[in-house]
This record gives structure tokens, C-alpha cells and sequence, in this order.
């Protein structure tokens, strides 16, 4: 005969192994739901707290055709290439945005990467633009559907390619040439104008950014 | 008289193969023709003009499977500027000018075939202009366009992608005097407002792949909307009232550009 005592026992110690291993299943499943969310919001934003810095963003005017230099304050990570492309979805987010005077429909990560690699023949010290020692060319990858949403005609698409070289040779002044990818592969226009095969030679725009030569 | 069998032989292969290569080329030419329907399809396009020595060549961008933008509700871009080709082609022949239109129809052409046209049409003319015709929802009035090329001497041999670079500063000239024009026109029209001033005209800058192929002073005429103070759309692009105030204009330019090149030739001057 079992004394009543250790019946009691026994079922109390039931109950409380039942409820651990209830507890620990919970558990389990808010860290792996904790993990993934953690691995979504990761590498997309730069970190709020890095500190705010002055950068300076070209911004396009489709009314006068023109780049207008906008100064801002944000917090930029420290690395080059994840600097150029938090600048570049900061000024495509201002473009994205109610009144931008050159409208362009917002698409998340509109910028996938930018690599910044030495720039061709720059192995006696200067490139093919003749500039500075040390030049580097960033090759910009969109995502497909920001070239695929993007608004057709000359005047727009040149001032989109213009800007965001405008804004990468105003923020890191090494950056001397520019190509694009879209979806990681060569493309011939943005949406069917500007010509995305070729290289864009940043001080050139900076210079037409001035303006046009007046004709003779 | 020596008679050598084997070398008769030899020769007889030699004349069968000449033959069937004769006959493998000109198969080859023929299958390259039935691929390049483009260019078949545009008959004015590939007339040289004989004895004419100022020719517009006036390209209406896009065409066939390559609509381009949405004008307004749902008209492509590529109907748009072949209603303006069409229109001022009219004019320009009205006034005794030597037209090539790259396309007259709603054909598939890419830029190397509308450089092509426009290079073969202005190659035995004594001077010309070649017009590139687009249309966009963006901005506002007419955007003029020109090569972003710098400028270069002209050689015995240009680079087919760059060919442009060579008449950059005859390009610049040409849009001084297309935007000089279009300073004089009037947005209102005969029957519209007489207060509405001017078609509004932007100068730029772009890199173009068809234009920069093109050895004549060569331009991208954009048509965009005009709008209003508070860049609200006043007119659309698909207004029949304004695409004649557009093509008037630049008619009234090519008018004065064939004006200035006689004279620049007149006096002596260079012409590209």
C-alpha cells in the first residue's frame, strides 16, 4: 500500500515537469521568431545610432531640368559602400515622396548594392578621366522593379542617372566613374532612354550641372 | 600541244567550289536582307535625295513592340511622335524642304538602323539636321537635347558609338536656334489664348544611343505637358492645338537653320 503522502508528491511532480516542458516549447519558438525578425531588419537601414553627419544630395527638378545641392543631416554608417547606398535610397526616397518636384514611384531597396572598385587604368595613379590619384568607379545595382516602375523619358531618366552620380561624386569625392546594373546585370536604357551601358564620368556632370554651354 | 588530264581535274573542282561559294554568299546576302525588316519597311527612309543639298532627317522614337511611355490616359509614346513626324514632315515639304523620315509606319527599328538612315541620308547633302521626336509625362513644355559627347575633330574614320562627337558644337548651334524659335512661339495658338506666352523650352545634355551615332547636327525633341503655377497639367501632350504649335516651331527653326547654313556657305564657312 502506497502511503497517501506519496501519491501527492508524485502527482504534484507531474504536474510541474508537464508545465516545464510547456514553458520550454514556448520558449524555443519566441527565440527562433526573435532570430528571424532580427535577420530581416538587419542589413537593409543604416543603424540609428551611428552619429548624424552632413551629406549632400543632388536632388533633380523635372520643372527647369536642373540638380539642386540639398544639404542633410544623417546618420551614415562608416563604411564607403554602405554610406553610397544609404545615400542613394535617401535621395530615391525623397523622390519617392508627396511633391518631390521629380517624382519617382518608391520601391523598397531600391538600391540593392554599391561596389566601389579602383578606377580602370588607374594604375599609374590616375584614370581614364585624368583626375585625381586613387580614383575609384562605384557600379550601382538597382532593383529591377525601381528601373521597371521608373517614369519614361529623356528629361526624367537622365536627371535620376545624373543625381544619384551627382550625389555619390559630392559625397565621396574618389568616386570618379559610374556604372549601373539592374538586378545585377547589364541593361541598355533606365526605361527606355538614358543609356545605362555606358560609363558616366562624375565631373562632367558636376560640370553640366552648372549648366549648358550657351550656344554659339 | 600538251594535254595533262589530272590538271583539267584540278580545275574543274576549282571552278565547281568558286561556284558553290559564289552561290553560299549570295544565300548569306539574301537571309541578311529578310532579317533586317526594319529598314525594307521604310522605303522614303533609305531614298537618298539627288541634287537637294539640305536634308531633315526626322526620327520618331520608338515603334512596334517598343511603345515607350504612357502619354495621358493610355497613348503610347511611339504614336505620339509619329503623329508629330507625320505632321512635320507636311509642313517641311510644304516648304521645299528635303524630308527622310526614319519610320512612317508602326515597325520595330532600333537606334543603329534610325543612326544608319539618318547618316545615309545626310551623307551627299551639302548640309542638314537630323530630329530625334520623343514625348514624356515628365516636366514641362519642350526639351531639347544634345549629345553629351565632348566634342572631337572630325577624322577620316569615326567610332559608330561616338560618331556624334564630331558635330557636338554643329548640335548646340542647331538647339541654340531650335530653342530661339520656340522663345517666339505662342502656347495659345490662333484660336487659344492670346496671353499665354511661348512654349516653354529647356536646354540639356544626354547620352542617347541613336543620336550619338549620327553624323549631322543631330537633336532629341522631347514633348512633355505644359502645366500650370502650381505644376498642374494645363495641356496635354496628346493635344492636337499644341503638337501644331510644336511642329510649327520647329519648322520655323529648320527654316532658319537652312538660312544660316547657306550663308555660312556663302561665305565660305565650314560646314560638317
Amino acid at each position: 500500500m502506497i502511503p497517501r503522502y506519496q501519491k501527492v508528491v508524485f502527482v504534484v511532480l507531474l504536474v510541474v515537469s508537464i508545465a516545464m516542458a510547456v514553458i520550454l516549447v514556448r520558449l524555443r519558438e519566441r527565440a527562433h521568431d526573435r532570430l528571424l525578425k532580427g535577420e530581416d531588419l538587419a542589413p537593409t537601414v543604416a543603424p540609428a545610432v551611428a552619429p548624424e553627419v552632413q551629406a549632400t544630395l543632388m536632388v533633380a527638378n523635372d520643372t527647369d531640368g536642373t540638380l539642386l545641392s540639398e544639404a542633410h543631416s544623417l546618420p551614415l554608417p562608416k563604411d564607403a559602400e554602405a554610406r553610397a547606398r544609404a545615400l542613394l535610397e535617401k535621395l530615391l526616397e525623397i523622390y519617392a515622396g508627396a511633391g518631390a518636384m521629380h517624382a519617382v514611384p518608391g520601391t523598397p531597396r531600391a538600391v540593392l548594392q554599391v561596389f566601389l572598385l579602383p578606377e580602370p587604368g588607374n594604375a599609374e595613379g590616375k584614370g581614364r578621366t585624368g583626375g585625381q590619384a586613387g580614383g575609384q568607379l562605384a557600379v550601382v545595382n538597382l532593383a529591377g522593379a525601381f528601373a521597371d516602375g521608373h517614369p519614361a523619358g529623356i528629361l526624367t531618366e537622365s536627371l535620376t542617372v545624373e543625381s544619384i552620380c551627382g550625389t555619390l561624386h559630392a559625397n565621396l569625392p574618389q568616386v570618379a566613374e559610374v556604372r549601373f546594373l539592374v538586378d545585377g546585370q547589364a541593361r541598355a536604357t533606365l526605361a527606355g532612354h538614358a543609356d545605362l551601358t555606358r560609363t558616366y564620368l562624375t565631373e562632367e556632370i558636376a560640370d553640366a550641372a552648372t549648366g549648358l554651354p550657351a550656344a554659339p | 600541244m600538251i594535254f595533262f588530264p589530272q590538271f583539267t581535274r584540278v580545275r574543274a573542282c576549282g571552278v565547281l567550289l568558286m561556284a558553290g561559294l559564289v552561290g553560299l554568299v549570295g544565300l548569306g546576302l539574301c537571309s541578311v536582307g529578310a532579317q533586317t525588316p526594319a529598314i525594307q519597311s521604310v522605303p522614303s527612309g533609305l531614298t537618298r535625295p539627288v541634287g537637294s543639298r539640305f536634308v531633315v532627317v526626322l526620327d520618331a522614337a520608338h515603334g512596334g513592340d517598343d511603345g515607350g511611355g504612357q502619354m495621358g490616359g493610355s497613348v503610347a509614346e511611339k504614336t505620339v511622335t509619329l503623329g508629330l513626324s507625320v505632321r512635320l514632315r507636311s509642313l517641311l515639304n510644304a516648304r521645299g524642304f528635303s524630308v527622310v523620315t526614319t519610320r512612317e509606319g508602326n515597325v520595330n527599328l532600333d537606334s543603329d538602323a534610325r543612326a544608319q538612315i539618318a547618316n545615309h541620308a545626310t551623307f551627299g547633302a551639302g548640309a542638314g539636321a537630323c530630329v530625334s521626336l520623343h514625348a514624356s509625362q515628365a516636366g514641362t513644355g519642350v526639351h531639347i537635347f544634345v549629345s553629351s559627347l565632348a566634342p572631337t575633330q572630325q577624322g577620316r574614320f569615326l567610332a559608330w558609338k561616338t560618331a556624334q562627337s564630331a558635330y557636338v558644337a554643329r548640335s548646340l548651334k542647331l538647339a541654340g536656334t531650335i530653342n530661339s524659335a520656340f522663345e517666339h512661339s505662342s502656347a495659345g495658338g490662333d484660336g487659344g489664348d492670346a496671353n499665354a506666352g511661348p512654349i516653354p523650352a529647356t536646354l540639356g545634355r544626354a547620352s542617347l544611343p541613336g543620336v550619338d551615332s549620327m553624323t549631322c547636327p543631330a537633336v532629341a525633341i522631347e514633348v512633355a505637358p505644359l502645366r500650370g503655377a502650381d505644376r498642374k497639367v494645363t495641356t496635354e501632350v496628346t493635344d492636337a492645338q499644341y503638337q501644331t504649335q510644336v511642329v510649327e516651331a520647329l519648322a520655323a527653326a529648320m527654316l532658319e537653320w537652312k538660312t544660316d547654313s547657306e550663308t555660312e556657305s556663302h561665305t565660305g564657312a565650314r560646314l560638317p
